[in-house]
């Protein structure tokens, strides 16, 4: 690495800690990302990369990486390996780091300076920035950070990422690092740049005869041609064998490595080293002499804490679980309440638009495609903004201010009794959101069974996709009243059992998985709460912009082109000249202010029916009569049919494509009150109505169930790296929703209509 | 409020609400034991109660973790009294 530092490349800074120590939070405040922050350990789980905006006159830029907390560079999980790799410079998309800033929470100096430690082991220039340094105070403690500074010999800043502040002195620290690099012109004054002396790092009290061991070890690695740094080779004797450490040594010497390691362990052990053990020992011994007279805790009385007295309910036995599931009613109810208000004014946007475009073209083709396609489909689905919106200023505050670790602490009594661990919870949990981040939440499960479990189940969660097709037709055709003295709203409640249906279905689906596919033994739980605190209006904006954000895009781009691609099939191959030379009438005639009112009723219905005799008669039409006999059984016509089927690569697209064919197909009158309103009024041929309450059901149910989303099954495929995992997810998934569809459907049209 | 050892070490599930112990010793699978002392769980360190039970709630020198080793690891401690 001496030789790479030019100033034609862009530096590499590494950010690395402890999960939640503020890493995140750092980085968005140094380079103005948009990182994700959230008040529980195992937020991010991937690398990401932003540039920084300083001048450094070594590098042509600063590249800044943000990396998933760990508590050790032996890594067991696989977001603990992606730090592990982006640090040795193993990842093939980032270049090593050419300095590295490790985060420490002020609060808990000896637990995280045992990953300093090993950081340091790795010689590449370091600075440390002792982060949350606003709580020292509160939790009643005072450090001295240039006595720590002193003691490490490396520079110390003292940051609160979070409220902004140190960022200016990182940035400087960092800048005098980097232009320190070896080969720059400064590389021989005397500032140090945090690489230490080997006979300062942790390891020069490991036992005489392990360095030995390493000696060799690293002498034959060297003749093998396939050169290791001392601190692979020392991890590589330490941990064990399904340890990341394994994956950087070739196939072709793989079996003598393991050999050669297998035989100095027994050499190791007789003479008394004690493997794995032995290191932290070490580590320890270290950290205790660095931070001797550097920590204060003042002596106070030990009372029970604000924090410890709110622990004490929330985390209780079965009040804990109450108080969690009247928390999520509690949210599903305000955001039907909150949300009606915006997505009325959204609704009436939208045909309003409608309108306008009417009145300024002729009918035809293209009036056909923009208001029947692409207003009518896009903006069914922007209705639910507001939703999305709302849901997401839920999550995001809950994320942050510290309870979702204590529900997971709940659930792991309950997901232990299916043989997995309360780390599943999180993963869950941010399904709820959208199955994606879940899944690739997963990698912080350092059980592989217990992950695999957690990503097939995990898109049985109700993502938020699934809120415009639940809304729809809980709006459509579930009563608006409201029960217990008016306290709840009925559609609410039924959100709340629509969110509700695929987590129950998720516990004997885990349980069948984990007993006959992965079977093996139960896994152990560990896992570090976060404080309370208030959650940060940053945070929670920056989560629901985000979102918001990335559901226009979604509407703008996925739905668009469904849209329009769902108009062709309902519009084609017809003759619609009549229709538009009806249509054409039909206009004047209203535009006339003493038009005759029997008269334009007789031509919208004459419309109407033109309009329903193409639609059947188009390539649509078709695939719906094609369908239907298949999805019959579960009370819907071939209308819903094609939209479900046109639902497979996104959920959202059923309400475009339902409102791009209730919009083509002809509703009622004319001046149309929306997809609510042309769903009710929809007919079989006989004149009963399409939609009943058990049609809307069972089409929840299948929503509820189905895998209907391609990006996440190509989450599952990379995540797993095999095409297996996502086909046996389709296939499961897609069956039980079929299978709940088909039992919702008639037991409720017995129940309602015996 | 000085802090005297006064009964046998036992398995930290056993500790009372709101009582305090000073690990003593872990024994299990060495590679259990290398995850909990690099999680900061190592002889020496003083564990508080919060909420016991299979999966218990600890705060180990002052930091709260949960915490379900089954049979894997067993940590030992020494039960303070005030
Ligand atoms: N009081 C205080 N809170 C902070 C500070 N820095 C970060 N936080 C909060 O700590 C929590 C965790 O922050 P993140 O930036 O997500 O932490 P992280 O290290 O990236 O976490 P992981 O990605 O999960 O490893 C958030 O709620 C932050 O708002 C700080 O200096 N002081
Ligand atoms: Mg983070």
């Amino acid at each position: 690495m001496a030789n790479r530092a030019s100033s034609d490349r862009p530096a590499t800074v590494a950010l690395i800690g402890n999960p939640n120590t503020g890493k995140s939070s750092l980085f968005n405040a140094l380079c103005g990302g948009q990182a994700r922050v959230g008040n529980y350990p195992g937020v991010t789980v991937e690398h990401k990369t932003a540039r920084m905006s300083l001048a450094c006159s070594t590098f042509k830029s600063i590249e800044l990486v943000d990396l998933p907390g760990t508590y050790s560079l032996s890594a067991r999980s696989a977001d603990e390996a992606v730090s592990v790799e982006v640090l040795c410079g193993e990842m093939p998309t980032v270049a090593k780091p050419d300095a590295v800033i490790v985060i420490l929470d002020a609060t808990n100096l000896e637990r995280n300076l045992y990953l300093l430690s090993q950081v340091l082991e790795l010689q590449i220039p370091t600075l440390v920035a002792l982060n949350m340094w606003d709580r020292l105070e509160k939790e009643g403690m005072k450090l001295d950070a240039q006595k720590l500074s002193e003691s490490l010999g490396v520079r110390v800043v003292c940051t609160s990422a979070s409220k902004r502040f140190g960022i200016a002195e990182v940035q400087s620290a960092l800048l005098e690092i980097l232009e320190q690099a070896p080969g720059s012109e400064k590389a021989n004054s005397t500032d140090s740049r945090g690489v230490l002396e080997r006979g300062a790092l942790a390891s020069a009290s490991f036992p005489k005869a392990f360095l030995e061991s390493v000696d060799e070890l690293e002498a034959w690695f060297g003749a093998q041609g396939c050169p290791l740094e001392r601190f692979q080779i020392e991890r590589l004797l330490i941990d064990d064998s399904q340890a990341h450490s394994y994956r950087v040594i070739p196939k072709r010497i793989s079996s003598e490595v393991a050999q050669r390691i297998a035989t100095t362990r027994e050499h190791l052990a007789t003479q008394g080293v004690s493997i794995p053990l032995f290191e932290t020992r070490a580590r320890y011994g270290w950290i205790k002499q660095r931070v001797v007279g550097v920590v204060e805790r003042q002596a106070r009385e030990r009372r029970v804490s604000t924090s410890d007295r709110i622990d004490r309910w929330l985390t209780h036995r079965w009040l804990g679980l109450l108080f969690f599931i009247a928390l999520m009613f509690l949210i599903f109810q305000s955001i039907t309440a909150f949300a009606s208000w915006p997505m009325d004014g959204i609704g009436f946007g939208t045909q309003w638009v409608g309108q306008r475009v009417e009145a300024m073209m002729a009918p035809g083709p293209l009036r056909s495609l923009l208001v029947d396609g692409i207003i009518a489909g896009v903006g069914a689905v922007l209705v639910f903004l507001p939703q999305i919106a709302i849901l997401f200023f839920f999550i995001a505050v809950l994320e942050d201010c510290g309870y979702m670790s204590r529900a997971a602490f709940m659930m792991d009594k309950f997901m232990s009794a299916l043989g997995m661990s309360g780390k599943s919870f999180l993963p869950l949990m941010s399904s709820f959101a959208c199955a994606i981040p879940g899944i690739m939440a997963t990698r912080t499960i350092e059980n592989r069974r217990d992950r695999m479990v957690t990503m097939l189940i995990a898109p049985l969660m109700s993502c938020s996709a699934r809120w415009p097709v639940y809304v729809l037709m809980v709006s459509a055709f579930v009563p608006k009243q409201a029960v217990l003295g008016g306290w709840v709203s009925v559609q609410g409640a039924v959100l709340f059992a629509m969110m509700c249906v695929g987590a129950l279905v998720a516990i004997p689906v885990a349980w069948l998985l984990k007993r006959f596919v992965f079977p093996g033994e139960p896994s152990t739980f560990i896992m570090e709460l976060s404080s309370y605190k208030w959650p940060s209006f940053r945070v929670v904006a920056m989560r629901v912009w985000e979102r918001v954000l990335s559901f226009i895009a979604r509407a703008g781009s996925l739905i668009f082109v469904t849209s329009v691609l769902v108009w062709a099939a309902a519009y084609f191959p017809g003759d619609h000249s009549l229709v538009d030379q009806a249509t054409a009438k039909l206009e004047a005639e209203q535009a006339d202010p003493n038009a005759d009112e029997a008269k334009t009723q007789a031509w919208t219905s004459e419309i109407n029916q033109l309009k329903s005799d193409l639609i059947s008669k188009s390539y649509l039409g078709l695939a719906g009569q094609w369908i239907e006999p298949i999805v019959r059984p579960l009370g819907w016509d071939g209308k819903i049919g094609v939209a479900v089927l046109a639902s497979f690569p996104a959920r959202e697209v059923i309400v475009a494509t339902l409102g791009t064919i209730y919009s083509l197909g002809g509703g009622q009158d004319e001046t149309s009150q929306g997809l609510a309103e042309n769903l009710r009024s929809a007919t079989w041929p006989d004149g009963r109505p399409v939609y009943t309450l058990a049609t809307a059901c069972s089409i929840m149910v299948f929503f509820a169930l189905c895998a209907q989303c391609v990006s996440t099954l190509v989450t599952i495929r990379r995540e797993t790296n095999s095409w297996r995992w996502p086909i046996f997810s389709f296939v499961y998934m897609t069956t039980l929703a079929y299978l709940g569809a088909w039992i919702v459907y008639n037991l409720m049209s017995f129940w309602l209509d015996p | 409020m000085a802090l005297y050892p006064t009964t046998q070490a036992v398995p930290v599930e056993f500790l009372a609400p709101e009582t305090e112990g000073v690990v003593v010793d872990l024994c299990g699978e060495e590679k259990n034991l290398h995850r909990l002392e690099e999680l900061g769980i190592r002889c020496g360190c003083k564990i508080r109660m919060l909420c016991p039970g299979e999966t218990c709630l600890l705060a180990i020198e002052g930091k709260k973790m949960c915490l379900r080793l089954g049979s894997t690891a067993e940590i030992l401690v020494q039960p303070l009294t005030p």
